[in-house]
């Protein structure tokens, strides 16, 4: 199993129509390398290219085209590429093999990645803010409705949860009477994101809502937090030794409910 | 430009069915906040819910029932607020009014144009 640090990355050049044994070289090569054990290979197909014989090979040139460059990449370690170097010059024939050194930042994963560290929200609870952000439908940031640029800079910010209220009818800081209309004629109605997480996070979050919110309405009240679950939780229900227990099932149902504080 | 102030806000539940002078409740409640000067109103319709009077309220919209469950949500100054929550008492015949102190922070593109003048 490949581990993250130095490795080698093995480039093979060939053409399409080379054979090893009847059958295409990167498929006997692709073949000797799963049955070696290698982490994992690709073969790439080029469009055009020239080799060592300084033809080119294109795939416009109809009668040419079954020669296509191709060329085989994999990435193991050291002791392993050199023990099956080799075979894999043989197997290569005219073809280059290329080997560079390079470096795996995230090796990858034979099944489930492992289970995802929580995000920073998941802990919250007890008093906490929310966040109301009145805004029209037609409002763009860089191209895109405002509400749904908002909720991807939510999201990256790991914010723990927003929910798009459309209003069927509504004004706002524009003075503009918002109507929904009927089915199927382009919207301009009134929205508003209602947005929880602790105030921390939502005043480290409004820089962003003064340079995306042209024209509109923040409202922040105090909430209490009954309950937050998150449905990361069920990683460790069934899955890998076939039980489920009861506890992670019912914890796995996306939940966040909150209780405004009234004063 | 932004400002930034504490305000009042009103979450005022009915159903759509309601009436105010033979218009829709929440289109007379709307109209009434715009004449007044309020900040900010907007209507939902809820798709299930109950209230008072403990009637289930469902919007079907193949049956195009007029009986969703409405709730306006209306941000202003305290003082706005006041002016408004008679004209809620007399308007809100079946319904519920619940309101909360919040901080608000207003964007708008206009004002320095208008104001900025002598």
């Amino acid at each position: 199993m490949l581990q993250a640090g130095k490795a080698i990355k093995v480039s093979i050049y060939l053409s399409d129509g080379a054979t090893h044994h009847g059958v295409p070289v990167y498929s006997s090569i692709l073949d000797f390398l799963y049955f070696r054990g290698v982490a994992g290979a690709t073969v790439l197909k080029g469009i055009a290219g020239f080799g060592a014989d300084h033809h080119m090979h294109s795939s416009s040139f109809v009668e040419i085209s079954d020669r296509l460059p191709v060329k085989i990449e994999f990435i193991e370690t050291r002791e392993k590429v050199e023990a099956i170097l080799g075979k894999l010059e043989e197997m290569a024939g005219t073809g280059l093999i290329e080997m560079q050194e390079t470096t795996v930042a995230k090796p990858a994963q034979i099944s489930k990645p492992k289970k995802p560290v929580p995000p920073a929200h998941l802990k919250i609870e007890g008093k906490a803010q929310m966040m109301r952000i009145f805004l029209s439908e037609e409002d763009r940031w860089n191209g895109k409705p405002l509400h749904e640029a908002l909720v991807e800079a939510l999201r990256a910010n790991d914010i723990a949860g927003v929910t798009v209220y459309r209003g069927i009818l509504g004004y706002g800081a524009h003075r503009r009477i918002h109507k929904d209309k009927p089915l199927f004629s382009a919207h301009h109605g009134s929205i508003m994101l209602s947005v929880i997480d602790t105030e921390e996070k939502l005043r480290s979050f409004l820089p962003l809502v003064d340079r995306m919110v042209q024209e509109g309405l923040v409202v922040f009240s105090g909430v209490d937090i009954v309950k937050y679950a998150y449905r990361a939780l069920q990683a460790d229900s069934p899955g890998i030794d076939g039980k489920s227990s009861p506890a992670s099932e019912r914890a796995s149902q996306p939940a966040s409910e909150a209780s405004e504080v009234q004063p | 430009m932004k400002e930034e102030f504490s305000a009042r806000m009103l979450r005022v539940h009915f159903g759509e069915g309601d009436r105010w002078l033979g218009k829709p409740l929440h289109e007379a409640i709307l109209a009434k906040c715009k004449q007044l000067g309020i900040e900010e109103a907007i209507v939902f319709r809820g798709i299930e819910g109950y209230g008072s009077g403990s009637r289930i309220r469902h919007a079907n919209r193949w049956a195009l029932s007029k009986d969703a469950p409405i709730q306006m949500s209306i941000v202003d100054t305290e003082v706005q607020i006041a002016r408004l929550l008679p004209h809620l008492d007399a308007m809100v015949e079946e319904g519920l009014v619940a309101t909360s102190a919040v901080e608000v922070i207003r964007y708008s593109r206009t004002p320095a144009v208008e104001t900025g003048k002598p």
